[in-house]
């Protein structure tokens, strides 16, 4: 017996409050439903960065996705309307079994890759294999969010099915993952590594042309299985590292949108200029800016210690200060505020550490676990940074002056890049770190992982067999209410021991000429980006 | 002058390995691994240990440091400048894409420069403390006061805000589309002209001053040369040899030296490609672009003295 897939009652909350935000803060859609979409044109992005190959499967970073994602078709996908809401891709339909170890998914017939080759289940297969089994030589960046998949069977041409070693309350969402695409298996079979450099998808664009460094083109897919779709002739991204020349494209015209992010100073600048020329979709974002306290180092190994660090800083004057120049604006734990299914209530929220609506209370309270710890006069600290601006180093300074407050002198260090990850993720040499989790969906599953022991994202360095033991149990709870019963008691023991510190939750203004229609953001930068249903209102 | 030239080429050889071996040091002591930054993606998402591991040994990064310095070595001496590790592409091949846009900058920024510099920088010698010399050396102290990113921001904020026209986002080569090359290689072109016309503006000024005070051109103002033929024939041609030290090194320096112009005008050229490489930790990358542009400055270096010679027949490289 099998049973179709209960959509927690959670989800539902979660889309509304999604649709709210997004219906109070996107201008462009406001009557985009009625007007008849229009055929042609080449959407002109601009891309802030340049991805080191072109497999979504290896790589993590939105310089892949975005460019190649129109290119490619995913089993499930998020609703490009509705996020999260899972609808099917290439899946036209799924069961899953009681047990909640079988997940039989039908695929879509007639649809075809870009070199005419039919696309079936064995491609599903092949493309999931490599995904959760990586063969030697290749890497899979998200093999571990599949270790609850024991093996995948393709039956027959239209049907895949994957077992589970154990029921797991993710699977779903990771299968809609974007970065989850289907390669033909012909050329897998041949070379795993072929689509690092090459692309053979059966998305609603084809592959056109690459200029390393410079641009990135798809045009029109005649054949794409939803009838009608696309709209645009064809998408060009230009890379430009630059944030004020990819402002500056916007603003001439040579580019009509930038997917990512642009600073509130120039969206200013460019809604002055162009007026209702422009549209600017201000959403929330799966990612904060927090701080990495490392647990086995004196004195952080002391939870008074942590705990004062992180009564310190007064969260709801820093969202006031810092939304404006940073887009750092949303309170919340350790799972997005506004993702209903899975944040701690606010009311909760606000009697844990950190979180107290009394900033000098809390700082009083601070004070006096400092001194209680041995450090009645305050303390010295180094606080590592990534030599960004926006917003790590405003972030970093804002909180800088609040530890002052309780007699906490810290040292800023910013680091290049590849220097701060190598303290923070690798070596572990840091005493407190700005690190800032960047997901593409609010699961717990891909949110909660870093605080158990052993993560490679658990930057602190912590463990608490309590955490490691509610992880364990939410991933397996396929209950919606009883997972977020756990997941609910994991984040507060994680906050009241101040294992970590949350900043503040990102919000990003996604800013396009508003001749781009009927393209929604959603939460995050790498779903929604096969611009199957975005037109041009004209060239 | 043989044998000199000879002396000349085989010093190149210790100073490039000089080179080689320096790059190849500096570059592992910084902190940052390649094989993180590629897995870690933009904020650093879960990593596996054990990936990590093989993409370490899959970009032979687990090898022993005198094993990857050999292999670089034996590369390049057969011409191999390694693979990328963080595209896994040929550097050659990365090179070859970015490599005409920067020389066609280089070349037109210099063309640029020396045609305005040489002939101001007389005027303003010539006309020493009169207005003409006051303009031409605000204007030119203005060019080295100026950082040349600065002025790029500037004419493109100006061009966006008063024209509402961009420069193109995406390099055309000359032999395609020339308009589209012009429309996107005028302000950079000018931009960067402007620095390097302002150096060699000054210098012009300052060594003609010199020559122009030496006891042969008094001798040559007595004897009633007119003032074109001192000034260009006997003055300009013992000035110029520093001036052409000057042009030969900004040349060089141009190749690979203009990371913030090419990123203000989305440029893709060298400077870019090495510092994105730096900061990857793209050691291939970065020790094989560091190697030709020190293999560029010791070439011009070494033209530039040649060409000593035919400025002044006095210098002969000869065996003593």
């Amino acid at each position: 017996m099998a049973m179709a897939f209960p959509r927690p009652r959670f989800h539902r909350i979660g889309i509304l409050l999604v649709l709210l935000v997004v219906s109070t803060t996107v201008t462009p859609l406001e009557g985009g439903a009625a007007e008849t979409p229009r055929r042609g044109g080449i959407l002109l992005a601009v891309i802030g960065a340049e991805p080191p190959s072109l497999d979504p499967h290896q790589e993590s970073t939105f310089a892949n996705i975005q460019l190649v994602a129109p290119l490619y078709s995913t089993l499930l996908q998020f609703d490009p309307y509705a996020f999260p809401k899972i609808i099917g891709d290439v899946a036209l339909d799924w069961k899953i079994a009681p047990d909640g170890k079988t997940y039989t998914f039908k695929i879509r017939s007639g649809i075809r890759f870009h070199d005419g080759s039919p696309l079936t289940a064995a491609d599903v297969k092949a493309s999931y294999d490599k995904i959760v089994f990586p063969p030697q030589g290749t890497r899979s960046t998200r093999k571990a969010a599949f270790s609850s998949v024991e093996r995948i069977d393709a039956p027959d041409p239209v049907t895949v099915v994957f077992h589970l070693k154990f029921a797991s309350a993710s699977l779903l969402p990771n299968l809609a993952s974007p970065w989850n695409v289907i390669f033909p298996k012909k050329y897998l079979d041949k070379d795993p590594n072929h689509f690092k450099m090459n692309v053979v998808g059966s998305g609603p664009f084809k592959f056109k042309t690459y200029t390393r460094g410079g641009m990135f083109e798809g045009e029109r897919n005649p054949d794409y299985f939803v009838k009608d779709r696309p709209y645009l002739d064809g998408y060009r991204f230009f890379i430009s590292t630059e944030t004020s020349v990819r402002a500056a494209a916007i603003r001439s015209g040579r580019a009509y949108i930038e997917f990512r992010n642009l600073p509130a100073p120039e969206v200013e600048a460019i809604k002055k200029q162009l007026g209702d020329k422009i549209a600017v979709q201000e959403t929330p974002v799966t990612a904060h800016w927090g701080i990495s306290v490392n647990n086995t180092v004196k004195p952080f190994n002391d939870v008074r210690v942590r705990k004062a660090l992180t009564m310190a800083i007064d969260r709801y004057t820093a969202s006031r200060v810092l939304y404006p120049l940073t887009g750092l604006k949303h309170i919340g734990g350790l799972i997005r505020p506004g993702s209903a299914d899975w944040a701690l209530p606010q009311a909760e929220l606000e009697k844990l550490p950190g979180f107290w609506r009394d900033a000098e209370k809390s700082r009083m309270e601070a004070r006096r676990l400092l001194a209680e710890a041995g450090y009645p006069n305050g303390m010295k600290v180094v606080l590592k940074n990534r030599n960004i601006r926006l917003p790590y180093q405003d972030w970093a300074v804002f909180v800088i002056q609040e530890w002052r407050k309780i007699g906490v002198e810290a040292e800023h260090r910013p680091l290049e890049t590849a220097a701060w990850f190598a303290d923070g993720q690798n070596t572990g040499n840091f005493e407190l770190i700005i690190s800032p989790p960047v997901e593409y969906m609010d699961d717990p599953d891909v949110w909660l992982g870093r605080y158990t022991t052993g993560s490679t994202q658990n930057w602190g360095r912590f463990s608490d067999p309590r955490l490691d033991d509610l992880f364990s149990r939410q991933a397996r709870t396929l209950d919606p209410a009883e997972r977020k019963k756990l997941t609910d008691e994991l984040q507060r023991i994680a906050l009241e021991n101040a294992y970590y510190m949350p900043g503040l939750w990102w919000t990003r203004n996604l800013v396009h000429w508003a001749k781009v229609k009927n393209y929604v953001a959603p939460p995050n930068y790498y779903s929604n980006q096969k611009l199957q249903d975005v037109w041009l209102a004209e060239d | 002058m043989a044998s000199y030239l000879a002396k000349r080429l085989l010093l190149i050889v210790p100073t490039l390995l000089g080179v080689a071996s320096l790059v190849f040091v500096i570059m592992r002591v910084i902190p940052g691994d390649v094989a993180l930054l590629i897995l870690g993606g933009d904020q650093g998402s879960h990593i596996d240990p054990q990936q990590l591991a093989a993409v370490r040994q899959q970009l032979g990064l687990d090898q022993p440091l005198i094993v990857q310095f050999g292999v670089w070595m034996w590369g390049l001496l057969h011409f191999d400048l390694g693979t990328s590790l963080w595209t896994g592409r040929p550097v050659v091949e990365e090179l070859l894409i970015r490599l005409p846009l920067s020389l066609e900058l280089a070349v037109l920024a210099t063309m640029i420069s020396v045609l305005i510099s040489i002939p101001l920088g007389m005027l303003a010698a010539v006309r020493q403390d009169t207005w003409v010399d006051y303009v031409v050396r605000v204007v030119s102290i203005g060019g080295l006061a100026v950082p040349s990113f600065w002025v790029g921001i500037l004419v493109i904020l100006f061009l966006v805000l008063f024209f509402g026209w961009g420069p193109p986002l995406l390099f055309t080569p000359p032999w395609e589309d020339p308009w589209a090359n012009l429309q996107q290689m005028i302000w950079p072109v000018v931009t960067v002209g402007y620095r390097y016309a302002a150096v060699t503006t000054r210098m012009t000024r300052s060594t003609l001053l010199e020559v122009l005070r030496e006891d042969y051109i008094r001798t040559a103002w007595a004897k009633g040369l007119a003032q074109k033929a001192i000034v260009i024939r006997h003055a300009l041609k013992n000035a110029m040899l520093p001036v052409i030290t000057l042009i030969g090194t900004e040349f060089a320096f141009l190749i690979g030296g203009l990371v913030v112009t090419e990123t203000v005008f989305t440029l893709n050229g060298v400077g870019r490609f090495v510092v994105d490489a730096v900061a990857h930790r793209d050691y291939p990358v970065v020790q094989a672009l560091v190697f030709l542009i020190a293999f560029g400055f010791v070439l011009v270096n070494l033209l530039v003295d040649l060409t000593y010679a035919w400025f002044d027949p006095r210098i002969r490289y000869q065996e003593r």
